[in-house]
């Protein structure tokens, strides 16, 4: 492991440096692993209940307005909204405790935090 | 050890004539931490309210005697169900411009959207020299009737949300 680590440093070095001709790299940022994780959101975007919405919608239409004409389409709504908000309730809490075997990036964060690399002598 | 118990709000009694959305319409209503004020105004609009019922009632013929309803705590909460908004608009960013997205609400928000209109429109758009309890009084009466200023700015709000219901797709959630 340890031979392995110095061959790509010796490698590294011999492409930043200028004695063999131009540096094959020009790095802007250090060349080392950062002690934090990116943020990523999988949850993908999608709007709950549009097609209640839109029947409900259709109903007001026709009936102009009489809220005691679509009382069916209504309730109907009412109990998608519910459904949905219940589903987005239960996502959180789990989306929180585990991410399909990986950990989540804030909490990678915390124990980078805690034991972060060390590429500098202090 | 013993642990911390949290003090009960003043506004909360374990009477029979507490309720809960009455006890949020007062504290709407409260200006300046006023509860005194807001409380009295509610009960002279009962008060009103119940009046006015009663004399109807009275002058009524006997066959529409049963339907008119003397109750002013069940005329207040028909009259709070008949404002509430079924769908409400959100303002959201998308491509640097605004557009209002219909959206459902939550029962709270109903509840607050519900109260907010009645006591801004018995502020603003009533006669100068009668007093909110006979304004908030006659508001409520026609709310309950399915009529008045609150009732078509929640018709106004459904039909917006009707107009734009093109962008519901914006929301994601």
């Amino acid at each position: 492991m340890a031979t392995k680590g110095s061959g790509l440093q010796a490698k590294v070095s011999r492409m930043l440096s200028k004695d063999f001709g131009k540096p094959i790299l020009k790095p802007n940022k250090p060349l080392a692993l950062r002690n934090e994780v990116a943020n990523r959101k999988l949850r993908q975007g999608e709007a709950s209940c549009l097609t209640e919405m839109s029947v409900m919608m259709a109903c007001w239409k026709q009936s102009e307005f009489n809220h005691a004409a679509c009382t069916q389409e209504v309730q109907a709504f009412q109990r998608c909204t519910a459904l949905a908000q219940a589903e987005r309730k239960a996502r959180m809490g789990q989306e929180s405790s585990g991410q399909g075997g990986r950990l989540h990036p804030k909490q990678a964060n915390t124990l980078l935090k805690r034991h972060p690399n060390l590429y500098r002598e202090i | 050890a013993v642990r911390p118990i949290k003090a009960a709000p003043p506004g909360l009694t374990s009477s029979v004539f507490s309720d809960p959305t009455v006890s949020k319409f007062v504290n709407m209503m409260m200006e300046d931490g006023d509860k005194v004020l807001a409380r009295s105004i509610i009960t002279q609009t009962f008060e009103s309210m119940k009046r006015k019922q009663v004399e109807k009632y009275h002058k009524a013929p006997a066959t529409e005697k049963e339907g008119i309803e003397c109750n002013p705590y069940t005329i207040f909460h028909q009259a709070l169900e008949n404002c509430k908004p079924i769908i409400g608009l959100i303002s959201i960013q998308k491509g640097g411009k605004y557009y209002q997205v219909p959206t459902p609400l939550t029962d709270s928000r109903r509840r607050f959207l519900a109260m907010k209109w009645l006591i801004t429109e018995c502020r603003d758009n009533k006669h100068r020299r009668t007093h909110m309890y006979e304004k908030l009084s006659q508001e409520l009466l026609a709310a309950f009737m399915n009529e008045g200023n609150v009732i078509k700015r929640k018709h106004d709000m459904h039909k917006m949300a009707e107009a734009n219901r093109a962008f519901a797709h914006y929301r994601w959630w």
